[in-house]
């Protein structure tokens, strides 16, 4: 199209008498034409002086009481003072809720997180109860045995006492008044064997601050075949076989 | 407020609150934009009613008017017409009026009819000059227009109303606003 047929649309529109379509067309065009928007505003005009043209007629004159207080009614609805009071009460509310929402999550989180510390609390508790009543039915059982370990040069103070369940080959040791094992080493354990020439590991341990500690041993050799117990100080982990003959505790395991 | 401040100045004190600045206006226009009203309605409650909501609306927006875009009147006219369409589509009043003969009358009165009282008290020399601009329209073509303007009916609802073909009617409006405009143009 070119800027006659736009002018021709621009006398339409003035009067709202375009399509949407034209009336589209127009706007875009009339962003970048100026004679053309000078065009549309004479039609404007044009069209504005056929409402002008008609013959003013005065309204009642009580009219003007009804508007001035149609207004001032408007004025009360829509006053910006009411509808700042209501947005600022609106907000207030809204940012209230989404706090609590954000209150309500955070102690939700704290909750799930204290549970799963208590579970597994728990489930340690567990098993030391498990422990714990193991080693009671080791210590009650009417076979069991008792070997006494005490303690040697480099730890005169030490003692050890073994609960033997010959049935089950099982044992529960109980450490008391080791030195304290430095961070790279652990106490280690071993069984002296009659039917065997080396020792054999049967645990290793570390002690508490006051030198204390417990440990079960399983499959345990026939009680026959335990000759002696005794502890050395080992490399963290424990070795295969001793690395030196420094006992810290150590009895016979005579019947 | 200084009820003979120019008329652009009126709408920014509104906008800032000021009654007495809202009482100039309508005194200085509602007897304008009544006429537009009564023209459009045809029914004087109507008109009433849609006047209120026009000032109403001019006080509640007043911070919206550009004078850069237009006059005071014609933001005020643009208000009026919108709103007398929408409640003359509402009440489908258009077909509860008087037959077009009868209309055609009024209309060519309203235009053409300058002799009252209320008229020669306000009466301009551009006011007569587009009576005469729009006296002097052939029928054909003023109708068109005026059935646009007042009645906001779109270009296919004129060529049915009158029954002619839609480019007829096309033509007949574009002809009509461009006499129109030369008048105008000539006059300033």
């Amino acid at each position: 199209m070119g800027h006659e047929d736009f002018e021709s649309i621009a006398a339409l529109d003035a009067i709202g008498a375009a399509t949407a379509g034209e009336a589209s067309a127009l706007r875009i065009h009339l962003s970048g034409c100026i004679p053309c928007r000078r065009a549309r505003d004479e039609y404007a005009d044009a069209a504005l002086s056929i409402a002008m043209s008609l013959v003013p007629v005065h309204p009642p004159a009580w009219l003007r009481t009804r508007v001035i207080a149609a207004k001032e009614e408007a004025e009360r609805r829509f006053n910006p003072w009411w509808l700042a009071v209501a947005a600022t009460l609106f907000f207030a509310l809204w940012g209230w809720r989404e706090f609590g929402i954000r209150v309500a999550r955070e102690h939700d989180a704290s909750q799930r997180a204290e549970i799963e510390r208590l579970r597994e609390e728990n489930g340690l508790l567990s098993q030391r109860t498990e422990k714990l009543s193991s080693e009671m039915a080791a210590l009650s059982a009417h076979d069991t045995r008792t070997i006494a370990l005490s303690g040697q040069e480099v730890a005169p103070a030490a003692s050890a006492r073994v609960f033997l369940e010959p049935n089950r080959r099982r044992a529960i040791v109980f450490f008391h008044a080791l030195p304290a094992n430095p961070n790279d080493k652990s106490y280690q354990l071993w069984i002296i064997r009659a039917d065997q020439p080396k020792p054999v590991s049967a645990g290793v341990f570390d002690v508490t601050q006051t030198g204390d500690a417990s440990i079960v041993v399983e499959n345990l050799p026939v009680a026959t075949e335990i000759k002696a117990l005794a502890v050395t100080l080992e490399p963290k982990g424990g070795v295969d076989q001793p690395t030196n003959t420094t006992f810290y505790v150590a009895g016979n395991a005579s019947m | 407020m200084n009820t003979t401040a120019p008329a652009a100045a009126l709408l920014p004190a509104i906008a800032r609150g000021d009654v007495s600045a809202f009482e100039a206006l309508y005194d200085r226009h509602s007897s304008t934009i009544y006429a537009l009203l009564l023209r459009i309605l045809a029914n004087a409650d109507d008109a009433q009613e849609v006047l209120q909501e026009t000032f109403v609306k001019a006080w509640t927006s007043a911070k919206m008017f550009d004078a850069v875009r237009g006059s005071e009147v014609a933001w005020l006219i643009s208000i009026a017409r919108s709103r007398g369409i929408d409640r003359l589509r509402s009440r489908k009043i258009r077909y509860e009026r008087e037959d077009e003969a009868g209309r055609e009358i009024s209309v060519r009165s309203a235009f053409v009819d300058h002799t009252t009282g209320a008229d020669q008290a306000i009466q301009s020399q551009e006011r007569t000059a587009v009576r005469g601009a729009l006296s002097e329209l052939p029928d054909p073509q003023r109708i068109a227009l005026e059935l646009a303007y007042f009645e906001g009916l779109s270009q296919s609802e004129i060529a049915e109303k009158l029954n002619e073909p839609l480019g007829t009617i096309k033509t007949r409006m574009q002809l009509g606003m461009k006499k129109l405009r030369d008048r105008l143009q000539a006059f300033h």
